[in-house]
């Protein structure tokens, strides 16, 4: 059995308070979490329940407190280290994209950062855009130009050009409609099946978190109270939050 | 810009007013020099104090020089300072506003404390000890238009840069191993370009106003060159023989400030079309 | 059937945009009926939002009524002056918001704003009273609160008691819950339903959410390009949807699909007017067009006990089809 691409191990977040270190705040309460490679774990709870916050963590933005963070086996180390290795697509389609570059170019970034020559970035920009059901004339584009849902596939390109072993989706389709919702949703499990990267789907929305993920974990409060597969959503879930998470779909 | 400028229909009769007066007065203080216009440091041209006449279309002064030229040269010299501070201001400002508002933490504190401190000072008070130590002329003046107009710039782009960072751009930046240096470049300069560019203009009627008032109190351009601040304290000597030295001077005076603080509306309002606007 | 709360015609509005023109309503029939909730669902670019602020004549200045009219209460409001309209607002409507925050002065005590919504001087015994109603628990210590100090939950309570506060005839509700964490939705929605039924008011709801809307809502207007296209008793429209538009959002959205079923997302992009339509505005994305769609406009007709707006639409009910199809 390979490691997982992300194994949590016990993870606590503690914000200081005030600048006299006033009363912190712990954002997460002890977490263990793990995400294998081809795997889309789902994160569902409300907004404070630390689901961003361990987005962060995951991510490397953010160190924990306490408990252990592995990438692949071995501690993460600098962000810069992983670079190519994992990425993120948010929420807010309109604030996705830099406003100011055009869509080559902001999809063309992370090569750039590892240090792909110019011929074949471009080579490779085409293909995604191929791959995430865009034509390549959508490089030449400014963001301005572009509706929600093509922005929204814009970002998961820029996410998936390096082939990744890990991608965090933070409530990348909540602020779309639903039928182009449903074309996000399709067009994460394809690329998923195809690429094998593991991922983290962060959403409030259960109903789109069930249907993308492999595995759901439920959290209130900085701590996971229920985690299991994404069919068990479907039925009864154990925990109340659950069942009132459940009422909402 | 221009081009966005005029296709929004909110350029209305005052915006164009402040175009066309900033427009004119900036071809005579660009050009000035290539004018027919006569020498302004030319002593006895015409007749002293003389009053405004076909020959002298604003009179001449008490040396006998002939005050068209004088003003234009004044012009000149005002917007000519007033831009190059403000020019140099605007970019130690915006790279002070992008650290702050990214780094975060003590470079923050440091810089928008510093802001602060040159925000409280007043700008005359700077002005007679910035004379003081390297004389007065043309290099204080700048110096005093920088400290003045400085956390201006600092301020707004710290904001702008703020709001700007938490966006999902520059996280997926980071994310992707971008250094902190690119990540102020490529994704936020050019997103704070908006904010700087309104900026800019009020920053320069502050540094017209501020190169005035030197000029005025004779710690600005020095004699024989003439700013119209300089020009207004020549002309308040002779306010009740030769009125026309500080109304000439004045007039053009206030409708460079006006006009530049016109158009610097404008162009906020080409930038930012839903501020001010009543919610639906 | 009862008394019509806002009665709308044939209603056309248009966006100029500096540019151009855009259509956002062509052509809007509507009746809205007292003591009934009636919900209005359709995707961003549907008219919605410039049909609920429309009866409210609350719409932006671009919008420009082209046609029909908009009869609320009795005020026909796209002629009516401003003290009329004013008066209208005032006294026999009331908002809800989608961002309870931003509908919050920040700056005021709730107790303040509360009063002030109730209008006259109420006492905070009164104010209280207002808030139970709302459901919120502790209405003594949230009426010397700051909006800051409240969670969304409780803000969007105080804004459905700010709303109710004049007894309004007529609630309009813009995406309610939209901002509001999935856990409490259900319960808001309750209350402002349990709100209305007291007060015997209207409601109008303007949701994208489905399945809020198919617990909450009695009617159902679902709206595309800038029209109602099916229009009914909201078990009849989402149980057996009669418009090929209707059908593909249903089947499109998460929720409804059994564990391993793949959604169907609706090919094509929503269309931006110009103009009146000349045919179905639908018809490039629907898989059931033939011919004539793309040469006639679709008229409402009475069908299936419901208004819809097609062509196709005997075809559509009939198609036992599976609403999805099944995974890779």
């Amino acid at each position: 059995m390979h490691d997982p691409v992300i194994a949590l191990e016990d993870v606590r977040v503690t914000y200081r308070g005030g600048f006299l270190g006033g009363t912190g705040f712990d954002a997460l309460r002890g977490v263990s979490l793990d995400v294998a490679a081809g795997e889309t774990v789902g994160l569902v709870g409300e907004s404070g329940s630390g689901k961003t916050t361990l987005a962060r963590v995951c991510l490397g933005l953010l160190a924990p407190t306490a408990g252990q963070m592995r990438f692949a086996g071995q501690p993460f180390g600098k962000l810069r280290q992983r670079r190519g290795q994992l990425s993120v697509v948010l929420q807010h389609p309109e604030w996705a994209l830099n406003p100011r570059l055009r869509c080559g170019r902001s999809v063309e970034e992370p090569l750039v950062l590892i240090g792909v020559p110019a011929a074949e970035r471009r080579a490779r920009v085409a293909a995604i855009l191929d791959q995430v059901g865009l034509d390549p004339g959508f490089a030449a584009r400014l963001p301005g130009q572009l509706s929600g849902g093509q922005r929204q596939r814009i970002a998961i390109a820029r996410a998936l050009i390096t082939s990744p072993r890990f991608v965090v989706f933070d409530e990348a389709v909540s602020a779309l409609d639903v039928s182009v919702q449903a074309q996000a949703l399709n067009l994460i499990r394809d690329l998923q099946a195809e690429h094998g990267f593991g991922a983290l789907f962060i959403s409030h929305d259960l109903a789109a978190t069930r249907y993308v993920s492999d595995r759901i974990a439920v959290m209130l409060e900085g701590q996971i109270v229920e985690e299991g597969p994404a069919a068990r959503f479907y039925q009864t879930p154990e925990h109340p939050y659950t069942r009132a998470l459940m009422a909402a779909v | 810009m221009t081009a966005r400028l005029l296709k929004t229909r909110r350029l209305d009769g005052l915006s164009l007013f402040g175009l066309i007066t900033l427009g004119i007065l900036l071809f005579l203080g660009i050009f000035g020099p290539l004018l027919p216009l006569g020498d302004p440091t030319r002593i006895a041209a015409g007749p002293r104090l003389d009053a405004p006449s076909p020959h002298f279309p604003f009179g001449t002064d008490e040396l006998g020089r002939d005050f068209l030229p004088r003003v234009v040269q004044g012009i000149r010299a005002t917007f000519l300072l007033s831009a190059i501070a403000v020019a140099i201001t605007a970019v130690i400002g915006t790279l002070l506003g992008l650290m702050a508002g990214y780094l975060g933490r003590t470079t923050d504190q440091a810089i928008a404390r510093g802001a602060d401190i040159l925000f409280a000072f007043p700008a005359l008070v700077a002005g007679l000890l910035v004379a003081a130590v390297i004389g007065p002329g043309q290099v204080s003046a700048i110096t005093v238009i920088s400290i003045a107009t400085l956390p201006l710039f600092i301020r707004v782009v710290r904001s702008v840069t703020l709001g700007v960072a938490g966006r999902g751009f520059v996280t997926a930046a980071e994310v992707a191993g971008a250094s902190a240096l690119r990540v102020m470049l490529v994704h936020l300069l050019p997103n704070v370009m908006g904010a700087v560019m309104v900026q800019l203009t009020y920053a320069l009627s502050i540094g017209m106003i501020i190169e005035s008032a030197l000029s005025f109190l004779g710690l600005g351009v020095q004699p024989p060159d003439a700013s119209l601040g300089s020009l207004l304290r020549q002309g308040s000597g002779y306010l009740t023989i030769a009125p026309w030295m500080v109304l000439s001077a004045g007039v053009v005076l206030s409708l460079a400030i006006m006009s530049v603080n016109l158009v610097g509306d404008a162009v906020r309002d080409a930038l930012e079309p839903l501020k001010g606007r009543p919610l639906t | 059937m009862s008394r019509a709360v806002v009665d709308i015609n044939d209603l056309v509005i248009g966006y100029d945009t500096g540019t151009r023109q855009v259509r956002a309503l062509d052509g809007v029939d509507l009746t809205v009926f007292a003591d009934e909730t009636l919900a209005i669902v359709g995707e961003s670019g549907s008219g919605k939002t410039t049909l609920g602020m429309a009866a409210g004549r609350l719409l932006p200045p671009e919008a420009q009524v082209l046609g029909g009219r908009i009869t609320v209460c009795g005020v026909e409001v796209t002629q009516a002056d401003d003290p009329t309209l004013r008066q209208l607002r005032h006294d026999r409507l009331g908002f809800v918001f989608q961002n309870p925050t931003s509908a919050l002065d920040p700056t005021m005590r709730i107790s303040r704003q509360v009063a002030l919504a109730m209008g006259g001087r109420p006492g905070s015994q009164a104010i209280a009273e207002l808030l139970a109603r709302a459901e919120l628990s502790e209405p003594d210590r949230i009426l010397h609160a700051f909006p800051h100090e409240l969670s969304g939950g409780m803000a969007q309570r105080v804004v459905i008691a700010m709303a109710i506060a004049r007894n309004p005839e007529l609630l309009i509700a813009d995406e309610p819950t939209a901002s509001l964490d999935a856990s409490i939705r259900a319960r808001v929605m309750t209350t402002l339903g349990k709100l209305r039924a007291e007060s015997a008011a209207s409601l109008v709801i303007l949701s994208h959410d489905l399945s809020l809307i198919a617990r909450h809502a009695d009617r159902v207007a679902v709206m595309y390009g800038g029209r109602i296209v099916e229009l009914g008793p909201a078990a009849a429209v989402l149980d057996a949807p009669a418009h090929p538009y209707t059908r593909a959002l249903l089947a499109a959205a998460a929720g409804n699909e059994e564990p391993g079923e793949r959604l169907r997302p609706i090919p094509g992009t929503p269309p931006v007017l110009a103009g009146r339509a000349e045919a179905c505005a639908f018809a490039p994305r629907c898989l059931f067009r033939e011919a004539r769609c793309e040469a006639e406009r679709p008229e409402a007709r009475a069908f299936a006990g419901r208004d819809v707006v097609c062509h196709r639409a005997e075809a559509v009910i009939a198609s036992d089809a599976p609403p999805r199809q099944e995974v890779r």
